[in-house]
């Protein structure tokens, strides 16, 4: 790994205070001292890229400040498709030489599985095609870590979605093996980043019962959302309103959005301009769950497939304060 | 003496790609003689649509691609309105301009320096960009400009979608689009935010992507002479200036090689998509795509098959679509067709389109109207073409009664797609006329036949995304009939 002590440090130290976390970093301190981090193998199954770009959307004031910081001095990524400069046998002979020793198996996308996986081949070798079933089965028992990047390689994501024609099952479920994931469509860059780091340092974050770094995603969207409380939007860009009757799934969606917000703070799904910068007014379509985007489908339904509770009773609180204040549980 | 090389992974594109190329010393020059390529995967999301609430499809088909999500989620929302013949407020269409002209830039700015610029300098000594093939004609001390805006470049395009998401919401996957018209309705100070940042990539744009691109252009001087392909270049347009849609930022239309300064007008239904060399089952070759059907095979099953991408042809032709078809269809850029002049258009596109979106800022109005009505027809099939960075894209969506959504209303009954990478990296139509990609590959001169660079220079000059270029599947090996009905297709 090619950060220094200091930057990671430092780095964790800010992540923490993000997140409003109390910095614990004693097990990453003799971590760093006395390992460097495995390399990366980036390989995607059935994916769009968005996970990759929105990586590419990293920006911060702490270390890594962009992604070009975060390959050159975080990171090794010695395999990655999109990115990479070697191509066609280069390419695989570098993947064969990181898989020989300890390394991290990260997953963009979902895994097919139709037709003996033939719908997805991310390589050839020996004149052989490589699918991405074959590549994780042979790669995640071998990875110290194996991180399920996406809500796609996490859950099966949209690709999966019903009639899910090409047999996608996530990561885990192809593999064999617990994943830890970093869901989201996208995730947030850095979602990515600091559960990396904290890899990279030999930590396990702590995981919800989804796998997913409670951290980052042990609150709902609603919980902390400046939208809640007040009245409900009869349509959609009614600023300030809430969302939830025409569809905003985030009582349902875990994840830290509405604290985070989204491309350097610069807006989020469901932000809003009375909250002071600016606001997209749409719906949050709970893309960081496991069952996205079937769970919550048609997008306008309130709550989708799930049994309606009070909040949705006929005729709907005028609004939330009757019951809930800021410190309740959402 | 023939030697026939793959490269699979393909890398520095979207999706997955495998490239067969046969390279040979043809008069006293090796070359490539034959090239075959592969889109090594797909998913399926005209199926995953089919018997959902059509409003969903913005949302679902945006996941297409991380690269262009706002093209997609653009198109869906014409065909939608298209179908229901709904009219969007003013504010709407400045709105969808502005941030798929901020997603434009920041596809184009990633392409050159992430993508394709590695091609013809060295990265950073980190991975990703090493190891690499060590190839004498990388010069790189006579681009290290190019290699000193390499940081700045990641700055830029992430900045570009920053500027996107000010009305997107988000960038990737952006929100804001609707069936309908747009969710956010804008303030001065989105404005001003989304005008700062502008400046800036304008100012990146002129003072260093474009002469970044000339000067690769000059020092490899012999890459306008191959990468040609068949020279038909066509244009959905994009960008409409006008509610009316009679004018457009790019103007549609299509270019023959034999008549290039003839602009033609685009008949949407001499489209077919022919499958005899995809993974798809013969008795659906030759569909126009508002009639279309896909039933997958199993690759081990069809033997002259090699690709998932199906084979687009105009009047059973192949053409090529991208930032030349436009510019050159526009009369922006006429300089040649090759490698090189694909990365030029690309460049002064990205030029074009930030100088007009200045522009389209003063049009917004401020606390304007930015959602209409849409409401999902009983009965209807409409059609929406836009232009994604890699060129013109396509969707074409049937709303049924005859089966209902989850919710009990109409639902979708058939969802069709043509990417621009489809256009381009097709295979072999019925009548053994290759794609593209795969014409522009041959007379290909390597150097290097166990490093063909050459190779990549071609491919990536299309700026391929092969996540696009999917069909539906058909597991149960059932065609799909489709009953069009309602307006007509738009031409």
């Amino acid at each position: 790994m090619k950060i220094t002590r200091r930057d990671f440090i430092d780095y964790c130290a800010k992540a923490a205070a993000v997140l409003g976390l109390q910095s614990t970093l004693g097990p990453m301190e003799k971590a760093l001292a006395s390992t460097s981090g495995p390399p990366i193998i980036w390989i995607k199954g059935a994916s769009c890229s968005g996970c990759t770009v929105s990586l590419a959307n990293r920006v911060s004031s702490a270390a890594p400040v962009d992604l070009a910081d975060l390959l050159v001095h975080t990171i090794d990524l010695v395999y990655h498709p999109t990115l990479m400069a070697a191509a066609g046998d280069l390419a695989v002979q570098t993947l064969r030489k990181a898989e020989a020793g300890t390394f991290v198996l990260a997953v963009e996308g979902g895994i097919p599985t139709q037709y003996g996986g033939r719908t997805c081949t991310l390589w050839t070798q020996n004149g052989v095609d490589v699918t991405a079933l074959s590549a994780v089965q042979e790669l995640a028992p071998k990875a110290r870590y194996v991180l399920s990047i996406g809500t796609c390689a996490s859950y099966g994501g949209v690709a999966g979605a019903a009639p899910n024609p090409t047999s996608i099952v996530s990561v885990s479920t192809a593999s064999g093996l617990s994943t830890i994931n970093v869901p989201g469509c996208p995730p947030h860059p850095d979602w990515i980043v600091w559960t990396i780091a904290q890899l990279l340092a030999g930590t396990v974050p702590a995981l919800d019962s989804y796998r997913r770094p409670t951290a980052l995603y042990g609150a709902t969207v609603h919980s902390k959302c400046s939208r809640r409380s007040s009245a409900w939007a009869t349509s959609l860009s009614q600023t300030g309103l809430c969302n939830g009757n025409l569809g905003c799934k985030g009582r349902r969606t875990y994840a830290d959005c509405s604290t985070r917000q989204w491309n350097n703070g610069t807006n989020w799904c469901v932000g809003t301009v009375s909250a002071g910068g600016n606001g997209a007014d749409s719906l949050c379509l709970g893309c960081t769950e496991s069952g996205f985007p079937d769970k919550f489908a048609p997008i306008f339904s309130t709550m989708g497939a799930l049994p309606l509770d009070h909040e949705t009773v006929n005729p709907p609180r005028s609004s939330c304060n009757a019951c809930h204040s800021s410190g309740r549980p959402d | 003496m023939a030697t026939v090389t793959i490269i699979d992974p393909v890398t520095r594109i979207e999706g997955h790609m495998r490239i067969q190329v046969t390279i040979d010393t043809i008069l006293g020059t090796l070359q490539v003689v034959d090239a075959k390529c592969t889109g090594t995967q797909f998913r399926g999301f005209e199926n995953i649509l089919v018997g959902r609430d059509p409003k969903d499809a913005p949302s679902l088909t945006q996941r297409i691609c991380g690269v262009c999500p706002v093209s997609h989620a653009l198109a869906s929302t014409l065909a939608l309105e298209s179908a229901a013949g709904a009219i969007i407020p003013s504010n709407a269409r400045v709105l969808r301009n502005l941030v798929l002209g901020a997603n434009f830039l920041q596809s184009h700015i990633l392409h050159f320096y992430l993508l394709a610029a590695l091609d013809y300098v060295t990265g950073p000594a980190s991975a990703p960009w090493t190891p690499a093939w060590n190839v004498d004609l990388m010069r790189s001390s006579s681009l290290q400009q190019i290699c000193n805006n390499f940081v700045t470049a990641v700055s830029m395009r992430r900045l570009a979608h920053e500027m996107g998401a000010i009305f997107g919401g988000r960038l990737p996957s952006p929100t804001a689009f609707q069936a309908g018209g747009f969710t956010t309705k804008p303030t001065a100070a989105m404005v001003d935010a989304f005008a700062s940042r502008l400046a800036t990539l304008t100012q990146f744009i002129t003072n260093h992507y474009v002469p970044d691109v000339k000067l690769l252009k000059s020092v490899y001087p012999d890459h306008v002479y191959f990468g040609a392909g068949p020279g038909n270049l066509l244009a959905y347009g994009g960008f409409d200036l006008n509610d009316a849609g009679s004018s457009r930022l790019f103007r549609r239309g299509l270019v023959y090689e034999s008549a290039p300064t003839t602009v033609q007008t685009m008949a949407s239904s001499k489209i077919s998509e022919m499958v005899t060399h995809s993974w798809y089952a013969d008795y659906t070759n030759g569909l126009n795509p508002a009639n279309g059907s896909t039933v997958t095979v199993d690759p081990a099953t069809k033997a002259n098959a090699y690709s998932w991408l199906k084979s687009p042809r105009y009047d059973n032709a192949p053409f090529e679509t991208g930032p030349l078809a436009r510019m050159w269809v526009n009369g922006d850029y006429r300089g040649g067709v090759s490698v090189m002049d694909r990365h030029m258009a690309r460049a002064l596109e990205a030029q074009k389109i930030a100088t007009a979106m200045s522009g389209w800022l003063n049009q917004l109005s401020i606390g304007g109207p930015v959602y209409g009505t849409y409401t999902n027809p009983s009965t209807a099939s409409g059609v929406g073409l836009t232009e994604a960075p890699r060129g013109a894209l396509g969707h074409w969506a049937t709303i049924t009664s005859t089966k209902r959504s989850p919710t009990g209303g109409p639902s979708v009954g058939n969802y069709q797609i043509i990417t621009p990478t489809c256009w381009n990296a097709s295979p072999q139509d019925t009548n053994g006329v290759r794609g593209a990609l795969e014409q522009a590959l041959i007379g290909t001169p390597v150097s290097n036949a166990s490093q063909p660079i050459e190779v990549l220079r071609v491919i990536h000059s299309f700026d391929p995304c092969l996540s696009c270029a999917v069909h539906v599947m058909r597991p149960n090996g059932k065609p799909l009939v489709v009953r069009t009905t309602g307006a007509p297709a738009q031409s």
